[in-house]
This record gives C-alpha cells, sequence and structure tokens, in this order.
C-alpha cells in the first residue's frame, strides 16, 4: 500500500507540479486548495506528510498546522512551501522551533529538493 | 477813519495781527523787517528787539535767504506790485525742530510788502505719511510674486502688478480698461462674467482655478484665482481686487508628493506581491525541471510547455499592473475617464495583498460604465490609497464593498470595510497631512491627504465614517459627465 501525501495549495498549477513530482516516486497524492478543505481531509485522511502553502484564501498555512497538531495530539510531519516566506524568516523558525512545522522550502524550489525532503520524512 | 482814536486802531490792529495764526513781516524796500506779530517771535525765538528794525539778513539765516532768493523776490514785488504767493521755504530756528512754510509776499502801503509765513509742518507731514503709505502699499502689490490687479465693478482692469505682467506677458498699458474676461481661458469667461454678476450684491469671495490667455497664446498659465469684492461706506462694490497664484511650481511640487506616496504604497504591497509572483515563477521552474528528464512523454511535454507559457503571462501581468502604477503619470490634462474602469484596475493591483490577508472585495454597480472627467491615474491613487487602508484595517481578513451609486449628476463611490474602525477623535483629522496611526516607518500620514487633495482637484469631495471597531467607510463623490 502506498503511502499518501497531502498537497495543500490554493493555486491548482501548484499542485498539479507537485503531484507530478511526487507520484512517480511511488506516492499517492491528495490534493486541498483551502484550509477548510485540508483540515476536513487531514481529519479523515492517513498521511504520511503534508506539504503546506503559507497563505491560503480562508486559513493561514500554520492554523491548519495547529489543527493538525491539535487534532492528532501530537506534532505531524508538516513541511511548509511558500513564496510568501524565506528560511531565515522569524516566522517560519518560530513555527520550526515550537514543531508546528519540521521543514520550509521557499517557492520556487529544485524537484530534487523537494523529492529529497520527501525522502526524507517517509523514511 | 474807522471812528476811534488813532493809537486805539494801531492797538486793535496789533492784537488782529497777533491773532493770527500765521507768522507776518512787514519788510521796507531796504529790506529791514519795520513790524513783526507774535507768532514769528515764537517760531523764530526771536526778540521783538533783536528783529524790528533789523535787517532781513540778521534776523533770517543765510542759507534760507540764499536758498529761497527771497530778498530778489521782495525786489520784484516792490517793482511790480504783484503778489507771490504759495512759495516753500524750511525753516529751522536755533533749538526747535524744523519747520515748513507756505509763504506769501504782498504789496503793502508804499515801498513796503507783506511776508505771511503758513506754517504747514503738520499738513505737510500728513501728506508725506500719506504718501509713503500709498508708496508701501504700491511697493507691496509690486513685489508680490503672485497676480493682483483690480477692475471696477465690471471687471475693466484698472491695476496690473508687475506678477500679472510678467505672467501674462501683457503690460499694465495694454490691459488698460479692457475686460478681464477676455483674458481668461474662453471656457471661463460665462462663469466669471455670472461670477461679477453676483459679487454686485454678494459680499462673498470666489475661488476657482482657470488658466490665463497669454498674447501668442501657446502657453497659458494655469492660475488659481480668489476675487474679493472691494465695498465703498455703503457696502456698494465698487471695484473687484483679483489675486491669482501661477499654479505650475505646486503643481510640481504636487506631482513629486504624489509620486512618493504611491512608492510607499508599493512598500506596503511587497508581501503580496512576493507570494504571487513566486507561485507562477515555482510552476514554471518545476516544469522546465520536468522537460529535462528523459524519457518523458510527449503530452507531459506539450503540458509543462502549456504551465510554463500561462504562468509567465500571470507573473507577467503582475508586473505590468504594477508599473502601470508606479510610473509617474505627467499626464495631468483632465479628460473623460471610465470610473468603472479605474475602480476595477485598481482592485486588481490590491487583489494580492488581499488575498494573503484573506480580504475579500465586493464591487456593486448600477452602470457599467460610468464617465467623468479627470485624471484616471490619480483617481486609481486615490481608490488605491482608500483600498490599502482598508486592507490594513484587517489584518486577520474581512471584506471590502464598493457601491458606486449615482445621484443626480454625481456620482458616490463608497468603500467600506469591516476592520478596527477610526477612534471618534481622529476622524476629523485623517485627511491631515503626517497625519497616521501606523508605527514610524509604516506610513507617511499623507496618503489621503494626498487624496483629499486629488479629488478637489476633480471639484469632489471625500468624506470618512466611522464607529471603532465597527469599520470605516469612505465616501468620494464626483461630478458625472
Amino acid at each position: 500500500m502506498a503511502q499518501v501525501i497531502l498537497v495543500v495549495d490554493d493555486e491548482p498549477d501548484m499542485c498539479w507540479i507537485m503531484s507530478n513530482i511526487i507520484q512517480p516516486q511511488g506516492f499517492n497524492v491528495v490534493v486541498a486548495t483551502t484550509g477548510e478543505d485540508a483540515c476536513f481531509k487531514f481529519a479523515h485522511g492517513e498521511f504520511s506528510m503534508m506539504f503546506l502553502d503559507a497563505k491560503l484564501p480562508d486559513m493561514e498555512g500554520l492554523e491548519i498546522a495547529k489543527y493538525a497538531r491539535h487534532l492528532t495530539g501530537r506534532s505531524p510531519c508538516i513541511v511548509m512551501v511558500s513564496g510568501y516566506h524565506y528560511l531565515d524568516d522569524p516566522v517560519v523558525q518560530k513555527a520550526m522551533i515550537e514543531g508546528l512545522i519540521r521543514d520550509f522550502l521557499p517557492k520556487p524550489f529544485s524537484n530534487e529538493d523537494l523529492i529529497k525532503i520527501l525522502r526524507f520524512y517517509t523514511q | 477813519m474807522l471812528g476811534f482814536p488813532l493809537n486805539d486802531f494801531e492797538f486793535q490792529y496789533e492784537k488782529l495781527l497777533n491773532a493770527i495764526p500765521s507768522s507776518v513781516l512787514i519788510i521796507d524796500k531796504k529790506l529791514h523787517v519795520r513790524s513783526v506779530n507774535d507768532n514769528f517771535l515764537l517760531k523764530s525765538q526771536r526778540t521783538q528787539e533783536s528783529t524790528v528794525g533789523r535787517s532781513l539778513n540778521e534776523v533770517f539765516p543765510l542759507v534760507i535767504l540764499q536758498s529761497t532768493g527771497i530778498e530778489e523776490i521782495i525786489h520784484q514785488v516792490l517793482q511790480n506790485g504783484m503778489a507771490v504767493k504759495g512759495q516753500k521755504m524750511t525753516y529751522r530756528a536755533p533749538g526747535v525742530p524744523i519747520r515748513i512754510y507756505y509763504y506769501s509776499i504782498l504789496p503793502f502801503m508804499s515801498e513796503q510788502i507783506m511776508l505771511i509765513m503758513e506754517d504747514v509742518t503738520e499738513q505737510f507731514r500728513l501728506s508725506e505719511e500719506v504718501r509713503r503709505v500709498e508708496g508701501h502699499l504700491a511697493s507691496v502689490v509690486e513685489s508680490a510674486s503672485d497676480i493682483v490687479l483690480s477692475t471696477d465693478s465690471e471687471g475693466r482692469i484698472l491695476t496690473w502688478n508687475s506678477a500679472a505682467e510678467k505672467l501674462s506677458g501683457l503690460s499694465a498699458h495694454d490691459v488698460d480698461g479692457r475686460y478681464f474676461f477676455d483674458l481668461c481661458d474662453i471656457n471661463q469667461k460665462q462663469s466669471i462674467f455670472q461670477m461679477y454678476q453676483r459679487m454686485k450684491v454678494a459680499n462673498a469671495s470666489y475661488t476657482t482655478e482657470f488658466h490665463l490667455v497669454t498674447p501668442n497664446n501657446t502657453n497659458n498659465i494655469l492660475i488659481s484665482w480668489v476675487f474679493s469684492a472691494m465695498k465703498d461706506e455703503y457696502f456698494n462694490t465698487v471695484g473687484i481686487v483679483v489675486v491669482g497664484r501661477d499654479l505650475a511650481e505646486r503643481r510640481k511640487l504636487e506631482l513629486q508628493l504624489r509620486q512618493s506616496q504611491k512608492l510607499t504604497a508599493l512598500g506596503v504591497m511587497a508581501g503580496g506581491i512576493a507570494h504571487e509572483i513566486r507561485n507562477p515563477l515555482a510552476v514554471c521552474s518545476s516544469a522546465a525541471q520536468f522537460l529535462q528528464q528523459t524519457p518523458i512523454s510527449e503530452d507531459f511535454q506539450q503540458e509543462c510547455a502549456r504551465k510554463i507559457q500561462v504562468n509567465i503571462q500571470k507573473a507577467s501581468v503582475i508586473i505590468e499592473n504594477l508599473l502601470r502604477f508606479s510610473r509617474s503619470s505627467l499626464d495631468t490634462d483632465m479628460v473623460e475617464v471610465d470610473l468603472i474602469a479605474v475602480l476595477k484596475d485598481t482592485m486588481e493591483i490590491v487583489s494580492n495583498q488581499a488575498k494573503v490577508q484573506k480580504i475579500k472585495m465586493h464591487l456593486s454597480l448600477q452602470r457599467t460604465i460610468l464617465l467623468v472627467s479627470g485624471v484616471s491615474g490619480l483617481l486609481q491613487q486615490v481608490f488605491m490609497n482608500v483600498l490599502l487602508n482598508a486592507i490594513n484595517a484587517m489584518p486577520t481578513g474581512g471584506d471590502i464593498y464598493l457601491v458606486v451609486t449615482v445621484v443626480e449628476d454625481r456620482v458616490i463611490i463608497s468603500i467600506s470595510d469591516t476592520g478596527i474602525g477610526i477612534p471618534a477623535g481622529e476622524l476629523d483629522n485623517i485627511f491631515d497631512p503626517f497625519h497616521t496611526s501606523s508605527p514610524i516607518g509604516q506610513g507617511t500620514g499623507l496618503g489621503l491627504s494626498i487624496c483629499y487633495s486629488i479629488i478637489r482637484q476633480h471639484l469632489g469631495s471625500i468624506q470618512a465614517e466611522s464607529r471603532f471597531g465597527q469599520g470605516a467607510t469612505i465616501n468620494i463623490t464626483l461630478p458625472v459627465l
């Protein structure tokens, strides 16, 4: 049974890109384009990890991360993928220290980096 | 004989002479003083003994005799018996301030003359003062860098200062007696004429802006005018004072200020822009990486190429909107502008920032096209400022409602947010320059004051309504075409 990855991004083209990187690596991908959609899918599915955009039309990416932690009672494996923040952005650093997110990948990224992160957290 | 003894007559005569508030001297042909009244003795600080019987050059200082040539005049009067009147003499007796006299020399009995000296120092001083004040006022008007002119109540030019000459290229002589309307922008003639009619009865002053027509008609200058009625003591309008200021310099400064404010607005939007441009960049970058892989299906290759093209286009549109906004619009001529198109364009530019902050914009219209007279770049700047303020007031998301309604000949653009609102005490001064509620470094406090000046220039008005904690509404009213 292939592992399932949740991709959360309001931009359908971004979801298309990420699906096309992740699927050939032998994973299944579930896509959510709003915060509400993401929370619902997270609550009703089993995901090895989540790639999460920082800004969604209805919620902040970090709010979804908080919801996920609240729901599971632990820190789920979430990697933030964003064009809004940068790696040493205090918001990102704080979220990593608090354990809300495991890692951060700035847009645009190299497909190779995304695969490395995917492999690292799904081993 | 007059019916009383001679010595009585002499006595009366002397009393009469002394009562005259002028200096009177009787002088004989040898230029000796024969008689003198008290007034002269007082003014010259002399005694009867040191004056009567003395030669003229002992009584008057040499310098006066020389400068007036009075001895020569006395000889002439003695010879031809013709009085000489109204000559000026400046006399300074030792120890008293300088006095100014008008003197007359009249033939008196045989071979004598009467020298009457009237002290006009005070009158002279007053007229000097009047001349000085007049000169001062004239030089104030002349040195002013503003146009200062006056017309009669019908509009015929009476005075025309040097600033008016310089700016118009017309000399005071050129315009003398011409109607002021004839020098005004042809479109304004009628309204200025009507203003003159109103000012004949009303006691108001009028402020307006229009071009002054220069003789070569090539370089008409935009002037801000103030017309005030000149009233006489019965409150009748006797003329109009017109003051005009060349707006070229002010317009240049306004342009710079608006430009710098626009750049501030761009700074506010930087976050939203970054997010919106990096998304299509990320798509392009990853799709390009797919294309480098082998093997790759033809369909997937096509799909990647299409995604790249579409996303480059997306990024380019965002950049183009920004360029359009940031570029300084030197175009300041009022033309026919579709207000709805300007409003929609502006919403498009701020939509990135609104999206990032989870703000929805709702536009409600009565018409799809609405023409106003204006400068689209400036109107865009107004909407941009108001929208960005609304966005800033809702850091955790909300709604912006844009409602456009037409009431008679005016359009009202109402922009409401669901943000923190404006405290009651600040509502009065949000349009003041440098008023800001933003932290230091995040706002210049010029945004709304620039909106105000732009809307005024469009002959409209801008007002704010708010209750603290319950959002704010900015109402912009403009005349429709």
